[in-house]
């Protein structure tokens, strides 16, 4: 069997699906879910010449957040589910340098209350990774490293200004980031990938807008940046792959969400979280894989402790020149 | 403070460019509160040549030699005039403030507690009524103060230290107004009194900010330490008098919820479906008796007197047709239509409606080259006419206890929170309508705006999917009505040019 990977020690790891309680958190999302298994912050290069396309639904539902600090439930909302299809693209120009992209369509829905959920294109994120290490030995197993860069922009003029029902920020985001692999020939593997996402700032409908205990006489709104790394320990053979993972997201600012306040687009959200992925060609389609990922929020601030699933299936288009051989 | 740095950018035109006219007769403005200027003693003060007063202008000059970059921010900050200063940190506590009480564990809600304003909740809950409130007293008490300097200052006629002193720089644009009692400490000293009952969380910001106003006229030549001694005296012993009359005038019992139950087993025995909150839990109305709150320009018979005929019947052919009217907006919202909501939503967190047309005051105050006295005016008519709106449409929302959209058709959703009391009539229009009859007659060249500003103000709430067209049509013109009482008032006050 080709593997459809340019190496078969490659790794995934399982990007984070951030409860996207406030909408703010939906920035990490927008970047992280629908890549999943071909995406920005996992070990994998791509075959130079070789095509991989994917749609992937995400479910992510939370009742309990936190508010700064403090753990509640809100009648007025109820349990709020995010969901989302996204559509993403990844390209081999060389074994070293990939492209990826996507597009995520999201709708957002309260189960209790008089709010209205929201829907629409979200943000598109385009990037690039490059493997400056590629290191392999019999004795002591492949070693790569990649830097990577993604940057994100919306693609509709949705509101940012009814978190925890708006659909994203409306930020406009560029991340650096850099991806450790380490893989042994019995197909285990271990991946570590740290990022740190600059944001620009968000004009809000509304002349003038309180947080971090300040009154701000503006419709420009200052996002604080975010820095995350996760840590991935996975098996990988005979195009099988699966993964745990640990994710840490911490924001560099922005203020806590006030008692029984709405939360605010430029909050500062934290969260750690866990989640598992696996993913599978299906049998007799080869070009075709199946994957399943689920994550949970362990802890957090101004953000809500939900449980994320997804699935979606990947089609992978080989190198040209690799057919002819 | 970075937040009002901003607020430069809102106005930038220089606040002092010229003050046309120092408004010498307002010590003779009719007053709205107290009796007379002379209810007040301010004694005569100490002669420009005599030793004590050259003492205090060689500590002036010794001062300014001094002067720290940290002073000289704080003196451009406060030279846009300390009525126009305040008024943008008022808006700040109440953005601050304006936070409703999160429920318990057993679904009921506690009620903040102005003996103990730091316990969950806080208070005050800076909501629109209170806000309003809030606004009316602190510029009603800085206008009534400042006819009362006024009137010394030209009594007395003591010129300005850098008037007097050569050695002495004015630091901010001089105006020949008499020093003597400081229109700065006069303002510092009456404002901070009754922010302390007001906002009383935020007693030591409010002690900086008075500190500071003071410190800036004391550094910038303006006035000499007595000026500031007399005026902050004069500010002091006119407090008291807004204070009594904030204690009495029904604020306290306007939160009770006690006459709920009668008050929605009457409106059912009329026929009409009676309002129900739709929080959960179930959260008792924002003060259903702020409608018994005393007003400035209106008498309790005159709230009667204008409250609006009944709204549309809840079984009736036309609220069928206002409800499809509703729910068809808020379901196919334009995203223009969406940013209307949003501009206005003035919720949770924000200075409320009457502090936005605070704000939209503003550009036009800093344009106007008024004196400071004739700025208090016009931020006292503005909030005296906001707080009746109040008052007037509160009393409306608890006689007729009318069901927002949502109740009768629970698939309305809306785009905002939906506030938690009555929905006939919309205080967005009411507010409106009263802040841009009284704007409309201060600065006339901006009453095409403020008339376009309150029409979208009060159909952004058909659009949020939280008022019938009736509550915003009717809410205007009560709105109207109840702003041209201030404006009756304002017209022979003696002020109008």
């Amino acid at each position: 069997m080709v593997s459809r990977y340019c190496d078969a020690r490659a790794v995934t790891v399982l990007s984070v699906t951030p409860m996207k309680i406030l909408s703010f958190v939906l920035l990490f999302s927008a970047l992280a879910v629908p890549l999943r298994a071909q995406t920005i912050d996992d070990g994998i290069m791509m075959t130079a010449g070789s095509l991989q396309t994917g749609e992937i639904y995400t479910r992510d539902t939370w009742n309990q957040y936190w508010e700064g600090t403090l753990k509640r439930t809100n009648g007025n909302i109820g349990t709020i589910t995010t969901q989302s299809n996204a559509l993403s693209a990844v390209y081999g120009f060389t074994n070293r340098l990939m492209v990826v992209g996507m597009v995520p369509y999201v709708w957002t829905r309260p189960s209790q209350g008089v709010l209205q959920g929201q829907g629409g294109m979200q943000d598109m994120t385009i990037g690039g990774k490059y493997a400056f290490i590629e290191r392999s030995s019999a004795k002591y197993g492949a070693l790569r490293a990649i830097v990577a860069v993604s940057g994100s922009f919306p693609l509709s003029s949705y509101t940012p200004d009814f978190a925890p029902l708006s659909i994203g920020t409306q930020s406009q985001r560029i991340s650096p980031r850099l991806t450790l692999n380490y893989q042994t020939d019995t197909g285990v593997y271990l991946t570590g990938t740290t990022s740190y996402t600059r944001r620009a700032d968000v004009t809000l409908d509304r002349p003038y807008y309180f947080t971090d205990n300040q009154f701000f006489l503006t419709n420009r709104v200052e996002m604080p940046n975010v820095a995350d790394y996760t840590v991935a320990v996975g098996y990988l053979k005979h195009d099988l792959n699966t993964h745990v993972t640990f994710s840490q997201q911490t924001t560099q600012g922005g203020g806590d969400i006030r008692r029984q306040d709405a939360p605010f687009v430029s909050n500062r959200v934290n969260f750690s979280k866990i989640g598992a992925m696996a993913m599978y060609p299906i049998p007799k389609i080869n070009a075709v894989a199946f994957q399943f990922a689920v994550a949970h929020v362990l802890d957090g601030r101004n953000v809500g402790q939900s449980t994320t699933f997804s699935f979606g299936f990947l089609y992978s288009r080989a190198a040209q020149r690799r057919l002819i051989r | 403070m970075k937040t009002f740095a901003l607020a430069l950018t809102i106005a930038l035109t220089p606040a002092l460019a010229a003050a046309a006219n120092n408004d010498p007769g307002a010590g003779s403005w009719q007053m709205i509160v107290l009796s007379s200027p002379t209810q007040f003693s301010v004694p005569a003060p100490l002669s420009t040549t005599s030793i004590a007063y050259q003492t205090e202008l060689a500590a002036i000059r010794s001062a300014q030699a001094q002067i720290t970059d940290g002073q000289r921010t704080a003196i451009t900050y406060w030279s846009k005039g300390g009525v126009l200063a305040w008024n943008q940190l008022l808006l700040e506590f109440v953005a601050r403030a304006d936070l409703p009480p999160a429920p318990r564990a057993d679904g009921t809600y506690p009620a903040p507690d102005a003996n103990n304003p730091f316990a969950d909740p806080m208070f005050p809950f800076g909501n629109p009524p209170y806000a309003s409130r809030a606004y009316s007293y602190v510029t009603v008490a800085q206008y009534e103060a400042l006819k009362v300097a006024w009137y010394y200052k030209y009594l007395y006629n003591r010129p300005s230290p850098s008037a007097v002193d050569r050695g002495i720089k004015a630091l901010v644009p001089t105006n020949d107004l008499p020093a003597y009692p400081s229109e700065d400490a006069v303002v510092a000293g009456v404002t901070v009194e009754i922010l302390k009952l007001l906002f009383p969380t935020m007693v030591d910001e409010i002690n900086a900010k008075a500190a500071e106003q003071q410190m800036s006229a004391y550094l910038s030549g303006k006035a000499s330490a007595s000026d500031l001694a007399a005026g902050l005296a004069l500010g002091q012993a006119i407090a008291p008098v807004f204070i009594a009359r904030a204690k009495g005038d029904g604020m306290g019992a306007a939160g009770s919820p006690a006459g709920i139950p009668a008050l929605s087993a009457a409106t059912a025995a009329r026929g009409e479906v009676p309002w129900q909150s739709l929080e959960i839990p179930a959260r008792p109305p924002m003060l259903p008796l702020f409608g018994k709150v005393k007003a400035w320009m209106m008498t309790p018979d005159d709230v009667l007197k204008e409250r609006p005929g009944a709204p549309p019947s809840t079984s009736s052919g036309q609220m069928a047709r206002e409800l499809a009217e509703v729910k068809d907006a808020v379901t196919h919202l334009t995203r223009e239509q969406l940013a209307i909501v949003y501009n206005w939503a003035d919720g949770v967190s924000t200075a409320t409606p009457p502090g936005h047309w605070n704000f939209i005051a503003w550009p036009y105050v800093q344009q106007s080259g008024f004196s400071e006295v004739r700025v208090a005016r016009t931020f006292a008519l503005l909030n005296m006419a906001l707080h009746d709106a109040a008052v007037g449409c509160w009393d409306a929302k608890f006689a007729y206890f009318n069901p927002r959209p949502s109740q009768l058709d629970p698939e309305i959703r809306t785009v905002i929170g939906l506030p938690n009391f009555p929905s006939y009539v919309s205080g967005h229009s009411t507010y409106s309508a009263a802040a841009a009859d009284v704007l409309s007659y201060l600065f006339p060249a901006g009453a095409a705006s403020f008339d376009a500003m309150k029409e979208e103000a009060a159909i952004s709430r058909l659009y949020g999917g939280i008022h019938y067209r009736s509550d915003i049509e009717v809410g205007k013109t009560h709105g109207k009505r109840i702003g041209d009482y201030t404006l009756r008032f304002a017209l022979h006050d003696g002020a109008d040019r």
